[in-house]
């Protein structure tokens, strides 16, 4: 319990509204992605397990701590929220130093850590601006810098990415990926799949309220059975690999590709199917590549959440 | 660990002073606290040209005179004996007018009207036919006269009024003000116990309204004795307490504001609508003199009002209700009063402490 990020059995409701319900997740190091549509609970996640808000049921623990205990808990803990509001009149420099006052810190080594946070998201020459005229990208990456600047074991990052030009977003993946690499615990959410699947090592799959998913992302995709397993095969003769692919036992459907120089396969058992191509491909036909086409975020989310926010199929 | 806490305070209470003293909502307080500094140096400015106007007068006298010459001049006085008395009227009016004898027959009158001063206080005179027939005196600055005007403005206003309504809008607003801003997570998020970050903004909140309220206060007493000669202010500061009523003055005004302060910091924490709180602690604290003895007790004015260095007089024929507003018929002595209003504030701060730990951020729900 003191290695991960613990939710055991958390339901919390705002009056009658349910915000997340009967949630079990225990997180490794790396990071990890809540990923669902709007009011699917992501926020409300983040919220418990950094105490600002109290489950209406169930326990979390942050590494062995409690979320009510924000002197301990924010000590190894950082969080960038989504509430795009700041303390009036101060600069982005004045916002991360006095929050770093405000944790009890002196005044020489908050300044030396504030910088350093400005520097990593690179705002240092807007740091001396008010916060107040800062655009959204900026403001975005100030909030950043204000969860980074204790150098937290736990980076807790709410749509991290809103606001952000491309080159700002590739540093801040990088960034990200920088810290989960120190064997930092990162945590995001975003509805950005692509993004999600640059940056992820496994990924909670939300909708309603409900953990719908969660894990790998190929271990996710490995579990729904109910979709066959996408792969492209990039060959020099599609037509006449298709041709013998259709004789297979495992297959179900096969399309050529647009551009003429592979197929896309659809199987229940991709085992199998890769046992069965090694056999095909010794007849002759030059294979460039095989590949999982349906082994993202992307398709994970499309088969267990799709566009359809009722669609509440849980995997079991 | 005690250190870390101190550290935590002390930057709350900066960036929370910053917050309260330089914001424009907040301006009103400032208006409501510097009203009875306007007051008292509007008086003070007619005070002075009064005085100047009854020296001139003085000066230009036959006689010099005395507020007893001026007490002697009574209705039915002939002419001859106001100017043997008073000598030649510094300032004389005349006119002619009529005076009913009966229905519809009227007789012709020679009216004056005269006016002396002993250099405070001023002597009018009115005559028919040198005959006195109307006599006024318009009293000077009179020194304990206006202290219980002063003390008036101090407990009916200051305290009632201005303070109150002053801690309402600086205190209710150190967490309800930063929930509808959508900032309280700020604070939220830094590793600080949430009991400390109540404590750290009370005290802002104390140090903002005493800057505010006792520096006013500091203001008035300046403006209230210097408009005193100083022969008379030394008599006043140092002989009369004058100098013991404005450190009480002082001393009441800080403790107000620590009072008020932690009733409505925990209004703030526990109530969405300041309206209602603020009207509830208004009518309990107007309540108290009609209060049971036991329950008086948990009451602010019920201490500031033993405080109070000058007691205002009920003249007879005041209404009960009134009275009972205006005395303070179970005083208690200045130690217990202190001491009771800390504790009271202490509790109401621990109370909270129960309701900061619980609070959460939820802004779209304000």
């Amino acid at each position: 319990m003191n290695d991960r990020i613990v939710f055991e059995d958390v339901s919390k409701f705002y009056g009658e509204i349910l915000g997340v319900n009967r949630v079990n997740l225990s997180i490794p190091p790396g990071v990890t992605s809540l990923v669902g549509p709007n009011g699917s609970g992501k926020t409300t996640l983040m919220n418990l397990m950094t105490g600002l808000v109290h489950p209406t049921r169930g326990r979390i623990h942050i590494l062995g701590l409690q979320p009510n205990e924000p002197e301990k808990l924010f000590k190894i803990l950082g969080y960038s929220t989504q509430f795009d509001s700041f303390p009036k009149g101060l600069t982005g420099f004045q916002f991360v130093s006095s929050f770093l006052r405000v944790a009890g810190i002196d005044s020489q080594t908050a300044e030396q850590l504030a910088w350093r946070a400005i520097e990593r998201v690179n705002l240092v020459d807007a740091a001396q601006r008010n916060v107040a005229g800062y655009s959204k990208g900026m403001r975005q990456r100030i909030r950043l810098a204000q969860a980074l600047c204790r150098n937290p074991r736990v980076l807790v990052l709410d749509e991290p990415l809103n606001g952000l030009d491309p080159l700002a977003r590739a540093e801040m993946i990088a960034l990200f990926r920088a810290v989960a690499t120190d064997g930092c615990y990162v945590i995001i959410s975003s509805h950005i799949l692509h993004e999600v699947d640059a940056i992820s090592d496994q990924v909670v799959l939300l909708s309603n309220g409900y953990v719908v998913a969660e894990g790998k992302i190929h271990d996710v995709r490995g579990e729904i059975r109910e979709h066959p397993a996408q792969i492209l095969i990039r060959c020099d003769r599609p037509r006449d690999l298709a041709a013998r692919m259709m004789g297979s036992e495992n297959t179900i459907e096969v399309r050529i590709h647009n551009d003429e120089r592979g197929l896309l396969v659809k199987t229940r058992d991709a085992d199998r199917f890769y046992l069965a191509l090694n056999h095909i491909a010794l007849n002759g036909i030059e294979i460039e590549s095989v590949a999982p086409a349906d082994d993202d975020v992307n398709s994970v989310y499309e088969y267990l959440i799709g566009n359809d926010n009722d669609n509440n199929e849980v995997l079991q | 660990m005690t250190e870390l806490w101190w550290a935590q305070i002390k930057s709350v209470v900066r960036l929370e002073l910053r917050k309260t003293l330089f914001t424009r909502r907040g301006l009103w307080i400032y208006v409501l606290a510097l009203l009875p500094l306007l007051l008292f140096s509007v008086h003070a400015v007619v005070v002075s040209h009064d005085r100047d106007r009854s020296s001139q007068l003085a000066a230009r006298s036959q006689k010099h005179l005395t507020y007893q010459d001026l007490l002697a001049i009574k209705p039915d006085m002939t002419r001859q004996e106001v100017i043997d008395r008073l000598g030649n009227p510094p300032v004389r009016f005349h006119w002619r007018g009529q005076r009913p004898i009966k229905s519809g027959t009227f007789t012709n009158t020679f009216n004056e009207a005269y006016r002396y001063s002993d250099g405070t206080n001023d002597l009018f005179i009115d005559l028919s036919d040198d005959k006195v027939t109307g006599v006024h005196i318009r009293g000077g600055f009179n020194v304990s006269e206006d202290s219980i005007v002063f003390a008036g403005v101090f407990q009916f206003f200051y305290l009632r009024l201005a303070i109150f309504f002053g801690c309402l809008g600086i205190f209710m607003n150190l967490f309800r003000g930063e929930i509808l801003d959508k900032s309280l997570h700020f604070y939220f998020l830094a590793p600080i116990r949430r009991e400390v970050l109540m404590v750290g903004k009370f005290l802002a909140g104390v140090l903002a309204t005493c800057i505010i309220f006792v520096t006013s206060e500091l203001l008035q007493i300046f403006v209230f004795t210097q408009q005193l000669s100083p022969n008379v202010r030394d008599i006043y500061l140092y002989q009369n307490h004058g100098l013991e009523q404005a450190a009480a003055y002082l001393g009441i005004t800080a403790l107000a504001c620590l009072g008020y302060g932690a009733f409505f910091l925990a209004a703030g924490m526990l109530f969405r609508n300041p309206i209602l709180p603020a009207a509830v602690i208004l009518i309990w604290e107007s309540m108290n003199p009609f209060l049971p003895a036991l329950l008086k007790k948990f009451s602010v004015i019920y201490y500031l009002k033993s405080l109070c260095p000058v007691e205002i007089p009920t003249p007879m024929g005041t209404p009960a209700l009134l009275s009972l507003l205006v005395s303070n018929p179970d005083p208690v002595s200045a130690p217990v009063a202190i001491l009771g209003i800390v504790i009271v504030a202490m509790l109401v701060l621990y109370v909270s402490s129960f309701q900061v730990r619980r609070m959460e951020i939820n802004y779209t729900s304000e």
